[in-house]
């Protein structure tokens, strides 16, 4: 389903992805973590090739690229495998809520009108927006937005969904909203690879979680290896420092 | 010196003006359309840097603004039938209104590609990739998305460079086409009240100009509804 060989990228010189190699199965939920600036979102991005990785090979779905001599519309159909979320979830500011979500079907998928606009007001339904469809995106809450990147994403019928950081820009109060939408698409089977800070979100989604450290993959394995017996000292570290700070910032809410 | 002072000229002069007034808006409204298109595609190659065109341009954009919008007629309407005779095209007969308008289009197309290159530019880059994220290419998320958003961005710099050019306008007759300001300086000849003529001329580019600028408002808060954020309406 996903496959990536060797996959180096550098920004001014500096390496940020050294190496990665990746194989992720059809239907499978996996999630990313790592400390800020370990090249989590950059690995991500060269799934779809926003990032242009300098080596390597992407395929996703049937379509393989060799980044070296990728070609305009190698990249292209590269893209229309997949559908991304994004952390800050650039909808089209322009467009209605329908119209976001149609665009794909409409632009990329060649559907008709109708035919769109039926896909998308089900799957708005579907993420507890069949009340916003003439909305624009500055009228709604952060996660009433992300809710239609989602959507957007989904009507796409991609081989696999990429989020990155999907809640991270919202107000904790809304992040459980968008994270049950998360696992509802998770359980109908939809590949799913997902940068998170979510702990408990990551543990209770993933069919396997990866640890990613200074742009390589420092271990992978299921929740339970990850979270309950992580073999790297790197992996280790990371998951004390996140549940230290955890339970200070829970004990901090709990003394407010 | 002309002759006495007579208000009650002006009431007499304003309708025989007016009757140009066509002619200015004809001018104004080819020229503002042919910049347009100018005007994108200009930005585009700014935007995108296109080698070699791009160069082009910017050398383009800045000769209009570092001369005068009344030289740049006199080249048009002197130089483009002297190019042109080169290549055996004889346009010395056409009449002086496509030369005013090709002038005012060069110009505004100047003019817009420059607001429009910062309204591309003011386009959040995330919609882009959301655009390619959804497997876009680079013409569809340009046109579908970006050019849309920096047009209404774009517009009320748009709006004032549309009203600028209709004043510039008035330089038309300069090289004898019969527009407001032409007739203006026919009926100056003919009667020697220069000063109730320009009166006149006055009092209907301004009630123009305030025209205007009411449609242009009320068209930007059409065109911006959506960009207010209206809580209320999603309770
Ligand atoms: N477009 C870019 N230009 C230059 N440097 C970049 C660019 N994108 C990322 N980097 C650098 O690459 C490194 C990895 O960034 P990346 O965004 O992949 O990290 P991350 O793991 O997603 O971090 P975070 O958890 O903070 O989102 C960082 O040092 C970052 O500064
Ligand atoms: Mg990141």
């Amino acid at each position: 389903m996903i496959y990536l060989k060797d996959i180096k990228k550098s920004f001014n010189q500096q390496p940020v992805l050294k190496g990665i190699n990746l194989k992720i199965g059809k239907g499978e939920v996996v999630t990313i973590l790592g400390p800020s600036g370990s090249g989590k979102t950059t690995l991500l991005r060269c799934l779809n090739f926003l990032e242009k990785p300098e080596e390597g090979i992407v395929q996703v779905g049937d379509i393989q690229v060799k980044s070296k001599k990728a070609t305009k519309r190698e990249i292209l159909s590269l893209r229309r495998q997949s559908a991304m979320v994004f952390q800050h979830y650039n909808l089209f500011a322009h467009k209605t809520v329908l119209e976001n979500v149609m665009e794909g079907l409409i632009v990329t998928k060649k559907y008709k009108k109708a035919e769109a606009k039926r896909e998308s007001e089900l799957l708005l339904e579907k993420v507890g927006l069949g009340d916003k469809h003439d909305h624009f995106p500055s009228q709604l809450s952060g996660d009433q937005q992300q809710r239609v990147g989602i959507a957007r994403a989904l009507a796409l019928n991609p081989e696999v969904i990429l989020f990155d950081e999907p809640t991270s820009a919202l107000d904790p109060e809304l992040v459980g909203e968008v994270l049950s939408v998360i696992k509802a698409i998770a359980q109908e089977g939809i590949t799913m690879v997902i940068v998170t800070h979510e702990m408990s979100f990551a543990k209770e989604i993933s069919d396997r979680v990866l640890f990613m450290d200074g742009g390589v993959i420092v271990e992978e394995g299921s929740p339970l290896e990850i979270f309950n017996a992580p073999k790297e000292d790197r992996t280790r570290q990371f998951l004390n420092r996140i549940s230290r700070d955890f339970s200070v910032s829970f004990l901090e809410e709990r003394a407010n | 010196m002309g002759k006495a002072f007579d208000p009650s000229l002006i009431v007499d002069f304003i309708p025989t003006l007016i009757y140009y007034l066509g002619v200015t808006l004809q001018i104004l409204t080819a020229s503002v359309l042919l910049g347009m298109v100018i005007g994108i595609a200009a930005a585009i190659l700014r935007v995108f840097r296109i080698p070699v065109l791009n160069q082009f341009v910017i050398l383009y954009i800045s000769f209009i603004r570092g001369t005068p919008i009344l030289i740049q007629l006199f080249l048009v309407f002197y130089g483009l039938p002297a190019i042109l005779l080169f290549i055996n095209i004889d346009i010395s007969r056409m009449d002086a209104l496509y030369f005013v308008i090709i002038t005012y289009a060069l110009s505004n197309g100047a003019h817009f590609a420059e607001i429009f290159r910062g309204a591309i530019k003011a386009v959040d880059y995330g919609q882009t990739e959301a655009a390619y994220s959804v497997g876009m290419n680079n013409s569809q998320s340009f046109f579908r998305i970006v050019l849309p958003q920096s047009i209404r961005i774009a517009f009320p710099n748009i709006a004032n460079s549309i009203i600028g050019s209709l004043k510039d306008s008035s330089l038309a007759f300069t090289i004898g086409v019969m527009d407001m300001m032409g007739r203006g300086e026919t009926l100056i000849a003919a009667t020697a009240h220069a000063l109730e003529v320009y009166l006149s001329l006055a009092v209907i580019y301004y009630a123009v100009v305030l025209l205007f600028e009411k449609i242009f408002r009320l068209y930007e808060n059409r065109i911006n509804r959506h960009q207010s954020v209206d809580v209320s309406v999603t309770g």
